[in-house]
């Protein structure tokens, strides 16, 4: 017999920004439900065990972005919350040599010097410049976006903080932001290095998670989404949820069920219920309807709307400007358990940088090829990675002495390329294993050894991503990072502050503003946004303040 | 004639110098303008080739600034061209403003949802087009004083242009205006000759492929002056002399074949230019319509900060467009067009992924096998430019990089010869046996021909972090360029390339307005 129960708010889909946004409901005294179509909680933020005594991260592998006042205020240590940084990373070349980033000013200073002494004098302005970009930017995370068409006073205020932060700027630095937001990554370094390697180092970050090369305009912001955040204060660090990125999830579970909320797990939602242009619940896949007036979807948005809604419930150029927005699956990701860890010949032994991020790309126009093969549908043939070895810092993931490897793969076309027919249908085990051997391929150039460390790997393309989370082509961010899709254009103009044309329901994942990462941004202005419409504005702190 | 004493001095004979020159001395300034070459007219000019007149480089009018032409009373006689986007299907595609439809009359199915995207470009770019009209809008500053004040009118200007728009296209504009023009075309068309006609003119001189984001600011750029195209009668040369006259007839003096050794600069300002052979000009201004860095390099870089030298170093102006010119014996039968669909603007770009695709190599320093091609004959239009019966092809060439690996060679630029028949041998069977004699100029012979930096056509990339306040870089951009009484008013000024004479317009206004002639 199917369930009925009726609540004052449901969140559909247990990824962070759902907890997040139920957290603020319950405790703002809404008798809230989390609705999750898998089995376990944290869509893209979970730890899973695939095989006994490993743990992997399967999405999501490294976190930063986790709003600190979101972090403080839903008190996630108190719930298990743990984020260990780790410092440096490195890119090896197939000579033998390597590049390292390390923290130590001094230390990265000689490294960069061994490469390119004019690069190292290079270095100091370009972080300056970095870190005044995210110092620009961090303050609007937490922020709505101003409708720029809209008169209402808080569209006003809202865009007034933003004139007068750019004004706070002065001409010189205003002209700087406008070309730094307009740039690509490539030729943003190329104004400041001259190292191939060291350009390839830094590249991969505005890169990540986009269908965007290297070399397109824009990609330069996108760097920002791996800069502006921090590790308990130290602005652009980055850490290890220790026990995966799940612990975020889980934390975040703990949080929203001590405040009193209720989370159904293995039932996803069919359709989402509307009546006379109001919301009144959700309908699950089986069979199950709950009711409540306010339902906040943690979908990315063409799945909640497209796939999930009456059309007839939305005017046409609502749906039409869905359709259009730009969710497009470039990342893969292999996660890898090993019997011990694989050797790193070209680097000293014990260095620190080994538990950083690590890469094999070594020249901007490789990763730039990469992108090529990508928008012809094929997986990159030398393709781009982020590797990682968090077991070195996080005993948990993986049993004593041996390991646990997480490599996110760029680029991975969702749609593959098979004699001539692009679809997310030419994955199969076949085509998994060869992009799989490419990859590893490659990360030989950096362990030789690796092949023999392999005890299990788990192999994700975009497609088997979007089947089991539901993220669209598997995209992390939920829709690409470009200026036609941020701030008042994100996820459709006109609705860019977690409203639908559905009175009662909100977008509260990536999708909306300000975006991807495992930020929980969204989730919580979205939160904020709720409240404030029901009139419980009070009952959530300003971060903004 | 001895006499070498000018209020200003402009470099370059193109037809920015020659307007900026016209402008001063319609002020009532005496002006010298000083070119290196033996012919006025830089990338606007004629060459002889086999007894034919073509366009050595440029060879259509489509962004000419009506203000301009206005002031200076250009007489420029010219004819309206249709395009024709060529099909490999031979369904090729007519285009004629906000119309679209088959060459052989039938209905296009994209021809409403062309008709709408056209129009919507149209009225986006005719109001970015104010921001032509003067020196860049201050982007900081407003609320200082009268004269920041007065400054940020344009960017004031544009947004009550856009709330005039009504709230549902000034929220397109916001979307699309730093977007890509391949996602935007697509959204509306589906991909074939019509979309990759739109795609390639978003990219044409640019060192980008339709997905790069930027792209759908350097098509409503081309549309800015209402995008029709026009063939001038009597060549290119034509309008360049048209210039020239403008220019002369207010008392401005052209010298050609005058090389500049150096600037003469004092307590750092500008007191005229150092020949060659000695002779030294003397001015109280200096505009320069060569590029930034080469102005620099003329002027001294010593006479620099290091950050301006260093902004001048990284301009991105990766030239991307080549020249071929053909003298053919008879007129070359395209398959599937009239005579009169013949003598329009022929696209080869067969479709928006296309024309991606032909951009990659060129990343890598090579050519594609299937390059991009917008070729006019325009023999059939104007009879008198080749001897009866023959014709000439012009075409020019995309995503042909500067920097080919191995360099260009003779040998290279036969190579790009030959592809670019053997691309149209496909649509004018036969086209090969025609030619009596051909013109490959590579971008790095347009460099050495007219100095362009990179023989780029807009001198500076038209990205987005190029333009407006920022171009040719930040704290460079209102034309007063380092030293004082030095002043760009080239392409690589606001609001940058194309045969639109605005950047030569402003910058002689910007002297004029900073006081700087006596």
């Amino acid at each position: 017999m199917a369930k009925h129960d009726t609540y004052d708010a449901i969140v559909a889909g247990a990824g962070h920004n759902g907890l997040t946004t139920a957290c603020y409901l319950a405790k703002a005294g809404l008798k809230t439900l989390v609705v999750e179509k898998n089995d376990w909680i944290g869509g893209a933020a979970v730890s899973r065990s695939l095989i006994d005594g490993w743990t992997y991260s399967n999405c999501s592998y490294v976190c930063s972005l986790l709003r600190r006042e979101i972090v403080r205020d839903l008190e996630l240590p108190r719930f298990g919350l743990q984020v260990i940084p780790y410092e440096g990373g490195a890119t090896f070349t197939p000579e033998g040599d390597y590049f390292a980033y390390m923290s130590d000013h001094d230390a990265l200073r000689r490294e960069l010097a061994r490469h390119s002494p004019r690069d190292a004098d290079a270095y100091d302005r370009f972080s300056q410049a970095v870190i005044r970009q995210c110092r620009f930017i961090r303050p609007f995370l937490l922020r709505n976006a101003p409708d720029p068409t809209s008169l209402r006073p808080r569209d006003l205020s809202e865009l007034l903080f933003l004139v007068k932060q750019a004004h706070g700027l002065g001409a010189k630095e205003l002209g700087e932001t406008l070309r730094f937001w307009t740039m690509s990554i490539g030729d943003f370094l190329d104004s400041y290095f001259e190292s191939d390697l060291v350009k390839a180092h830094i590249a991969g970050a505005g890169i990540i998670g986009t269908g965007l090369g290297v070399y397109s305009p824009g990609t330069a912001y996108v760097l920002l989404h791996h800069y502006m955040g921090d590790v308990d204060g130290a602005i652009g660090a980055w850490g290890f949820a220790r026990g995966g990125m799940g612990a975020i999830s889980n934390a975040l579970g703990a949080a929203f069920e001590e405040a009193g909320g209720e989370i159904i797990k293995g039932a996803g939602v069919d359709q989402f219920l509307v009546r006379n242009g109001k919301v009144t619940g959700v309908a699950l896949e089986n069979g199950d309807e709950y009711h409540a007036p306010i339902v906040a979807s943690n979908m990315d948005v063409k799945r909640t709307f497209l796939q999930h809604t009456d059309r007839a419930a939305l005017p046409s150029a609502f749906t039409k400007a869905v359709e259009r927005f730009k969710i497009r699956g470039s990342s893969a990701k292999l996660n890898i358990a090993l019997d011990r860890l694989p050797s790193f010949p070209a680097a000293p032994k014990g260095a620190t940088f080994l538990r950083g991020d690590m890469h094999c790309s070594t020249t901007l126009n490789e990763l730039e090829r990469a992108y090529d093969d990508w928008k012809d549908g094929r997986w990159s043939q030398d393709p781009y990675f982020d590797m990682l070895i968090p077991s070195q810092i996080d005993p948990t993931m993986a049993p004593p002495g041996k390991h646990m490897m997480t490599v996110f793969v760029q680029y991975a076309p969702y749609d593959l390329e098979v004699d001539g027919v692009r679809s997310g249908e030419n994955w199969n085990d076949a085509t998994r294993k060869a992009m799989a051997d490419c990859v590893l391929d490659k990360i030989a150039v950096a362990c030789p050894d690796i092949r023999e460390r392999v005890v299990h790997a788990e192999v994700r393309t975009p497609w088997d991503i979007e089947r089991e989370v539901g993220l669209t082509e598997g995209n992390i961010f939920q829709g690409e990072l470009t200026f036609d899709q941020l701030l008042f254009n994100r996820p459709v103009p006109g609705y860019a502050q977690y409203d639908t044309p559905i009175r009662g329901m909100y977008i509260v994942g990536s999708s909306a503003h300000p975006g991807g990462g495992v930020m929980a941004a969204p989730g919580a202005n979205a939160a904020r946004e709720i409240l404030r419409n029901i009139g419980k504005g009070k009952s959530m702190p300003d971060f903004a303040a | 004639m001895t006499d070498n004493r000018f209020d200003a001095v402009v470099i370059g004979a193109g037809h920015n110098g020659l307007t900026a020159a016209a402008t001063l001395a319609q002020q009532g300034k005496s002006v010298c303008v000083l070119e290196r070459a033996d012919r006025i007219g830089g990338m606007s000019r004629s060459a002889d080739l086999g007894g034919a007149t073509l366009p050595e480089m440029a060879h259509l009018l489509y962004n000419l600034n009506p203000g301009v032409a206005k002031s200076l009373g250009l007489k420029i006689a010219s004819r309206a061209l249709p395009t024709v986007a060529l099909c490999p299907a031979q369904q090729h595609v007519v285009i004629q403003g906000k119309t679209a439809q088959y060459a052989n009359g039938d209905a296009h199915p994209d021809a409403a949802a062309y008709a709408a995207l056209y129009q919507r470009l149209k009225t986006f770019a005719a109001l970015l087009g104010q921001l032509a009209e003067g020196a860049p809008p201050a982007l900081a500053g407003g609320m200082l004083n009268a004269k920041t004040l007065q400054e940020m009118m344009a960017l004031g200007k544009l947004g009550l242009g856009l709330k005039r728009l009504g709230k549902v296209e000034m929220r397109e504009f916001l979307r699309v205006i730093l977007s890509n023009a391949y996602d935007l075309i697509l959204d509306e068309l589906s991909d074939g000759p019509l979309a990759g006609a739109l795609a390639a003119d978003a990219v044409r001189g640019a060192y980008a492929g339709p997905r790069s984001p930027g792209t759908v600011f350097s098509l409503m750029y081309r549309l800015g002056n209402g995008g029709d195209v026009t063939l001038p009668i009597g060549g290119m040369g034509a309008v360049a002399a048209a210039f020239a006259d403008a220019a002369t007839k207010q008392g401005v003096q052209i010298r050609t074949d005058v090389d500049i050794a150096s600037l003469v600069i004092a307590n750092d300002r500008v007191q005229g230019v150092l020949l060659s052979d000695g002779t030294t000009i003397h001015a109280d201004a200096v505009l320069s319509s060569a590029g930034a860095m080469q102005t620099m390099q003329i002027a001294g870089i010593a006479h620099f900060d290091v950050e301006a030298t260093r902004r001048m170093r990284h301009l991105r102006n990766k030239g991307t467009t080549a020249k071929v010119n053909l003298v053919l014996r008879n007129l070359p039968a395209f398959t599937g067009l009239t005579r009169e669909q013949t003598a329009g603007r022929l696209l080869v770009a067969p479709s928006a992924v296309a024309v991606e695709r032909a951009f990659n190599p060129a990343k890598y320093g090579g050519i594609s096998k299937s390059p991009l091609i917008e070729a006019v004959i325009p023999t059939l239009t104007d009879t008198t430019l080749a001897p009866d019966g023959t014709h000439i092809l012009s075409a020019i060439v995309s995503y042909v990089p500067h920097g080919l690996e191995g360099g260009w060679t003779d040998a290279a630029r036969a190579d790009l010869l030959d592809r670019v028949v053997q691309t149209l041998e496909a649509y004018a069977p036969g086209i090969g046996e025609l030619i009596t004699h051909s013109q490959v100029l590579s971008p790095a012979d347009i460099e050495t021909m007219t100095g362009a930096p990179g023989g780029h056509w807009h001198h500076a990339e038209m990205g987005i972090d190029q333009i407006l306040t920022v171009r040719p870089a930040n704290l460079m951009a209102r034309y007063a360029f380092g030293v004082g009484g030095l002043y760009l008013c080239g392409a690589s000024a606001h609001p940058g390339g194309d045969v639109m004479g605005a950047a030569g317009r402003n910058a002689a206004m910007q002297v004029i307005k900073d006081g700087v002639l006596r």
